[in-house]
């Protein structure tokens, strides 16, 4: 099977953050940047569908310079081709705009492998905005069925049975190849590459594609083309202290939390 | 303040940090308790091929320069010492074998360690320590093998290793020059496992003797010529020592950052004890010994490359670092005051750790005596 899987270069997510009160943004210029934890999930899924039923794994990127890193560590695990799509013209692009950028990267790329893809992942969400849109939306102007929030999937007749984790259990879905889908955390982590695979991950080129490459629309991407548009960031306010709760025994701890709660009316 | 890497190796320092802060930092602390050896952390490293990195790149290595193979040492090393040192015990196994084996010994055992994930450097014996001369196991030819007797100990890796480099005496009359050295695969009958030590730290790295009973090897196993074993054992330890000394510049690093972080979060007299000038003094002392033991170190390995002698600088580094790595554990446990001596708190178990760098792999004193001979010659 043609595998894609889309990654987005995003902030280390466990260094905290805080807003930078001259820009009016989040300032993250010194978090180091990693590959978005999904997108983590996803290559392994990806990975470990490969080598138990074959195919190849092609990852792509929406982003600056500095995303080849990203990628590269990406070919270090498991994929096998890589591209950078680079152009000004998606910068500031919303949710929208980057999955119009992903759908013309898609046939592009499609076209340089001389294949078209069976199957597209994407993380369910970045850490950084966390929106959840970009793989849906992909899928609908790719015009192909879409799995979110999937935890496993197996090769079917007509295309693949995939496990999708839901709030109060999963659900078992069959869906058509070629399609999308979205990965939540399944049981595993991602593996660590090995120190040959990133010896050989250096010597991987990966290409640059820009929308002129792609024959995109740069009027749909970027800021202006956005339809969402950020108005305010700031910092949640901050937690206060709890009330502690701790009796000589469960019984009266558990009498006095309800206790508390019934005065306060919660109930 | 680390380790002057070429640049394009960064990703790997990365990697192996990554690896270390989250697979063994936190993890080894119960296999510290009860010694079990932790067979599954190995398993990873050993994936990940941490244990290749020595293995020069015509026998199948990945030809990183020393001072990057150093640096991601180090980083092992400062989640957990013992692992560090089962690394470094491997690649001194090895170095033997390149420093001395034929070409085909070279790459069979660069196939071997790659498979097995260990090897063992067998000098020392229950009578043999600082005197290596003193050894008791022998070497008898017997037609197209030789047979082996004797027990060694305090042996790395012992039971988990792929081969065994051992010395064994072909000629006892001539005392340190019928000293052989060869080869033992793991698996030949007549060499078993004695003894597993209970140390006092690195206690993620396995230690036990290894016996010879009427142990049979082919005589190609042999490693340069007969007579020459104590001259190799040396030559390897000129090589090995400083990565000994990176694991210790691991404690020492350790030992900094942790106690950087108490220093910024202990709050006494209404501020936190790092305000204190007395413990800012303290732990710019600890960083001066680090840094300097972390570059003698780059220099002695550096050098190795070059067609100079580095037996001098080995030594130091070696010496020097286990030196900072024990001052450095002592201060840490000190500015942790009461809480650094409860092993609820990461910095007890580096003084444990710490002490066996100024004793194996030839003792502090040991290398003050290569040191001092080198100066003074024969005079």
């Amino acid at each position: 099977m043609e595998i894609l899987v889309c990654i987005k270069q995003v902030p280390d997510d466990s260094v905290e953050v805080s807003l930078n009160q001259a820009t009016g943004k989040a300032d993250i210029e010194k978090i180091a940047p990693i590959v978005n934890a999904f997108d983590g999930y996803a290559l392994e899924m990806a990975t470990r569908f490969k080598e138990a039923h074959g195919g190849n794994i092609t990852v792509v990127s929406v982003g600056p310079d500095k995303a080849r890193d990203s990628l590269r560590n990406c070919c270090a695990v498991g994929a096998s081709k890589a591209f950078l799509v680079k152009d000004e013209a998606t910068e500031g692009s919303d949710t929208l705009g980057t999955a119009y950028t992903l759908s013309k990267a898609v046939a592009k790329i499609e076209e340089e492998n001389g294949v078209k893809f069976d199957i597209i992942f994407c993380g369910k969400e970045t850490t950084d905005f966390t929106s959840s849109q970009v793989g849906p939306m992909l899928a609908q102007l790719l015009n192909l069925p879409q799995v979110t929030n999937i935890v496993g999937l197996e090769p079917a007749e007509g295309g693949l049975a995939v496990k999708q984790e839901t709030e109060e259990g999963y659900n078992m879905i069959d869906v058509a190849t070629p399609c999308v889908v979205t990965v939540a955390k399944p049981e595993y982590d991602p593996r660590y590459p090995t120190m040959k695979n990133k010896m050989a991950a250096r010597k991987v080129v990966i290409p640059d594609i820009t929308a002129a490459d792609m024959g995109a629309d740069t009027a749909l991407m970027g800021e202006t083309a956005a339809k969402v548009k950020v108005a305010k960031v700031y910092e949640p306010a901050k937690k206060e202290a709890g009330v502690k709760i701790k009796e000589q025994t469960v019984e009266e701890t558990v009498a006095k939390a309800v206790g508390i709660m019934l005065d306060a009316k919660v109930f | 303040m680390a380790y002057a890497i070429p640049e394009e190796n960064y990703d790997l320092l990365e990697t192996v940090r990554e690896f270390a802060q989250k697979e063994i930092k936190e993890q080894c602390k119960e296999y510290d308790v009860s010694g079990e050896f932790p067979q599954e952390i190995y398993d990873q490293m050993i994936e990940m091929g941490l244990h290749t990195l020595e293995i020069p790149e015509e026998y199948g290595g990945m030809g990183l320069d020393k001072v990057t193979v150093a640096a991601l040492l180090e980083q092992v090393s400062i989640a957990d010492a013992g692992f560090g040192t089962s690394l470094a015990a491997t690649g001194l196994a090895y170095k033997a074998i390149l420093i001395s084996g034929t070409e085909e010994q070279k790459q069979k055992y660069a196939d071997v360690l790659t498979e097995s994930g260990f090897a063992c450097f067998c000098l020392t014996e229950p009578m043999a320590g600082s005197d290596p001369g003193n050894s008791k196991t022998t070497a008898v030819k017997d037609g197209d093998e030789y047979v082996i007797n004797g027990r060694k100990c305090f042996i790395t890796n012992a039971g988990k290793g792929g081969f065994y480099v051992i010395t064994a005496m072909t000629d006892k009359s001539k005392g340190i020059h019928g000293m052989s050295a060869f080869v033992v695969d793991a698996d030949t009958p007549g060499l078993s496992i004695g003894n597993h030590e209970n140390k006092m730290g690195i206690r993620c790295s396995t230690t036990a003797d290894v016996v010879f009973e009427d142990c049979r090897i082919p005589a190609e196993n042999l490693l340069g010529e007969e007579g020459q074993g104590y001259k190799i054992a040396m030559k390897t330890l000129d090589l090995a020592r400083p990565y000994m000394g990176c694991v210790a510049v691991g404690i020492a690093q350790r030992a900094i950052d942790e106690s950087i972080a108490y220093m910024k979060e202990r709050i006494q007299f209404g501020k936190p004890i790092g305000k204190n000038q007395g413990l800012q003094f303290k732990l710019a002392d600890m960083q001066i010994k680090c840094e300097t033991a972390r570059q003698m170190v780059a220099h002695a390995v550096s050098l190795q490359d070059t067609d100079k002698k580095f037996s001098v600088e080995s030594s130091i580094a070696k010496a020097y670092a286990g030196d900072a790595a024990m001052e450095c554990a002592s201060e840490a446990i000190q500015i942790f005051g009461g809480y650094g001596y409860s092993r609820e708190y990461p910095v007890e178990k580096l003084l444990r750790d710490a002490k066996i760098f100024q004793i194996f792999e030839g003792t502090n004193e040991i290398q003050k005596i290569v040191i001092a001979n080198n100066l003074l010659g024969k005079f």
